[in-house]
């Protein structure tokens, strides 16, 4: 019995690979279609936010994430795109991480097509060419921000377009929001929700996530969406069902996995000691 | 861009993910291609990145076309950096590097005392506040009574200046339970956040095995494994003449 | 000599440092000027700093192929995979997309960077799931606390959790799983996270000091 238990314990981990493999394959292949019953309430905070806002306010978006982590914040991203659309508002994407650019030039390719077939570019929204300095962006975007961003990432001049009227620095933008997996979202509430009092919200990975429930205790962030349950929370109180819901089955039985391995190990291990 | 050249993105970009996935079974070659083939591209996609967003237009444009001499300060302090390869002249790279950290001292400091120490400490006193025990919100108090302690438990374990012994020990000990809270809480979110990755590349898997793609990842899967089959024959054929002979 | 190797680069560092700390605190027409100006000239020397990395590369992997190392035939995939990315860059401008077209740099963003960058950050997911099964051991109340709260998390963030929690303890209606998980990150996990931010905080700022006064000199190299 002792010997098995060992050898158990021992087991080659290539076996567990396979497991997780099969585990987050299947629901691709076959969804499960879980319900997703409860929405964090920080999520909840940030699409009442965004609802409060009259239409023709102004959103800064920056989108500040790679494709390492693409299936957790581009589905936030998106979800956060079309409410603001559905809401009317006026939209600026920006990025502060030169590995954002291709993805936010998916998502420029996606809103005359499916996202917001109705809004146009340059009247309605407006894609700024990345800047490789954060904090200068920041401090510069509280005080006049067409001394850093004077064309759009096309070349044409931006302080003539419709959608930027009005708009001189973040004291003029009604909300903003920074989607990241590193710690720019941190660089922003210092730098300009803090400095400039801009209302700002976040989208993290899971990872930061618990990193950043201070500052939606202290108000600093209105509201926060958190890995790809964020954007599941998010997409289901839109009603638009994507990505972010899709993934939350395969997690589920991740999820499962790893507490099921963890207590029958543990469980070995008594069994061992007091056998 | 062609369809085809579409179908051939989807074969390299399949093959790459099962390439690198590959090492989880064992090292091997096409590993080791995908892993420098990925520190190249890496390299090259930020090199792209900077000369087209920060050289071109802020250095060359403003010198060539806008006659602003001033740009070339920063760009004389940029290019003494890379005087560290050379032994003899590499104190010169000294000028940049303190123009760098004395510019990140002097943001950080502001940066973490509003952040990290003001707001934080004013977070923290805000429950007990008159304006919101008057609101009468028993759980809000009891809330923040726990973060309170919690926070000032934690400081506590943090002192390392002082022995810890007594009353310290007793809060240093209660901080170290609120620590694991919190560690516990982070991998729960880290576990997930990996996960959401993995799943990510799966679906993408799933999405060049269609038949647009020609069952693009089913084919490359199958080579790998029929390469791992081979290579354990081969390698172990060595073992096996011995025994024989 | 020492005057130009030592004391002019500290000199820099510590009026740089300064005049950009003032700066947040003074909020006058000249400082917002000053931060304007340094904040360009931020930008261009961070671009530069970057070369130092790739210039490290280039010789470590050149040098691996000219002394015919073992495996030096994979260092030139270094290569190949920067002439991929660079070259379409150039060709193409710097543009991804032209109109609705996908460019070549376009491409090599894709299904080169994507690909590679993706699986490289997700290959860890695997390893959290076989280290949790091998070293996971709860041998104390310390780490049967941490577990707790993991299992707490982990169960509250996903459908299937919320279920399994239901089916087993909602006929005693207790808390719901995902408001115990919602409590444990806006309550202990805040104190615990405050705790460790004040101490980063406090070093952070002594660490920058210390810099801006010459006392910390280590990034500038040996005398």
């Amino acid at each position: 019995m002792k010997n098995t238990i060992e050898k158990i314990l021992k087991i080659d981990r290539r076996l567990i690979f396979l497991a997780l493999t099969l585990l987050l394959v299947f629901p691709i292949v076959r969804p499960l279609g879980l319900p997703n019953k409860n929405i964090g309430n920080e999520v909840k905070a940030l699409h009442d936010k965004i609802e409060g806002l009259p239409a023709g306010s102004f959103l800064m978006l920056s989108l500040d994430y790679d494709p390492a982590t693409r299936p957790e914040l581009h589905p936030q991203a998106v979800a956060v795109i079309k409410h603001a659309f559905r809401k009317d508002l006026r939209i600026m994407i920006l990025t502060l991480n030169a590995g954002a650019t291709g993805l936010i030039d998916e998502i420029g390719e996606r809103i005359p097509k499916d996202i917001a077939p109705s809004k146009k570019y340059g009247t309605d929204y407006v894609i700024l060419p990345y800047q490789p300095n954060p904090v200068a962006v920041m401090t510069q975007l509280g005080m006049d921000m067409f001394q850093i961003y004077d064309k759009d990432r096309d070349g044409a001049d931006l302080k003539s377009m419709p959608v930027m009227k009005g708009i001189r620095n973040v004291k003029d933008m009604q909300l903003g929001m920074c989607i990241t997996g590193t710690a720019m979202l941190d660089y922003w509430v210092a730098y300009t929700a803090d400095k400039f009092k801009m209302p700002f919200a976040g989208g993290t990975t899971a990872v930061s996530q618990i990193g950043y429930a201070p500052y939606l205790q202290t108000g600093q962030l209105k509201g926060l969406m958190g890995g790809m349950k964020g954007a599941a929370d998010y997409e289901l109180l839109i009603g638009e069902k994507e990505k972010g819901t899709a993934g939350l089955d395969a997690l589920s039985l991740a999820h499962i996995m790893v507490i099921a391995l963890i207590v029958v190990a543990n469980i070995m291990m008594l069994w061992l000691k007091y056998l | 861009m062609s369809e085809t050249m579409l179908i051939f993105g989807g074969w390299v970009a399949a093959g790459l993910t099962i390439f690198l996935f590959s090492f989880l079974y064992k090292d091997n070659p096409f590993f080791k291609t995908a892993e420098h083939l990925y520190l190249g591209a890496g390299m090259g996609w930020v090199f792209q990145t900077v000369l087209f967003q920060t050289w071109i237009p802020k250095v060359w444009d403003p010198l060539t076309k806008q006659g602003d001499w001033t740009v070339l300060v920063p760009t004389v302090l940029g290019l003494t950096l890379v005087t560290q390869f050379f032994p003899r002249v590499s104190w010169l790279s000294r000028y940049g590097f303190t123009f760098i950290m004395g510019y990140g001292s002097g943001l950080v400091i502001p940066l973490t005392i509003s952040t990290d120490l003001l707001k934080q400490i004013g977070g923290t006193m805000a429950p007990f506040m008159v304006s919101e025990i008057n609101r009468g919100n028993i759980w809000s108090l009891v809330n923040g009574s726990i973060i309170a302690i919690g926070f000032i438990c934690v400081l506590f374990y943090f002192f390392f200046s002082v022995e810890h012994k007594g009353a310290i020990k007793k809060a240093s000990n209660i901080g170290i339970y609120f620590l694991m809270l919190y560690f516990g809480a982070a991998f729960g979110n880290t576990v997930m956040g990996r996960f959401s990755l993995l799943y990510g590349r799966f679906d993408d898997l799933y999405k060049y095995s269609a038949p647009k793609y020609f069952y693009a990842t089913h084919v490359i899967l199958a080579a790998l494994v029929i390469y791992f089959i081979v290579d354990h024959f081969r390698t172990r054929k060595p073992a096996v003449e011995e025994e024989a002979a | 000599m020492t005057l130009i190797k030592k004391h002019i680069p500290l000199a820099i560092c510590f009026i740089v440092g300064l005049l950009t700390l003032s700066s947040y605190y003074v909020p006058t027409q000249s400082s917002e000027k000053y931060v304007e100006t340094m904040n360009k000239w931020e930008n261009i020397v961070a671009g530069f700093a970057f070369l130092l990395g790739l210039f490290s590369l280039f010789f470590s992997h050149t040098r691996k192929i000219t002394r015919r190392v073992d495996g030096w035939g994979y260092s030139l995939f270094v290569f190949v995979g920067f002439l991929a990315m660079v070259v379409p860059a150039i060709v193409s401008n710097g543009k991804q997309m032209i109109g609705a077209d996908l460019t070549g740099l376009g491409w090599g963003y894709r299904f080169l960077f994507n690909a590679l960058s993706g699986t490289m950050f997700s290959v860890l997911a695997f390893y959290i799931v076989s280290t949790a099964y091998r070293a996971f051991r709860i041998k104390s109340a310390q780490a049967g606390v941490l577990f707790a709260a993991a299992l707490v998390l982990m169960l509250a963030k996903v459908p299937l959790g919320q279920m399994i929690w239901e089916g087993l303890f909602g006929w005693t209606g207790a808390w719901d799983i995902a408001q115990i998980g919602q409590w444990l990150m806006d309550v202990p996990a805040v104190a615990g996270k405050r705790g460790i931010m004040m101490g980063l905080a406090i070093g952070g700022i002594v660490t920058a000091l210390k810099i801006i006064f010459g006392i910390e000199r280590q990034y500038m190299g040996k005398d």
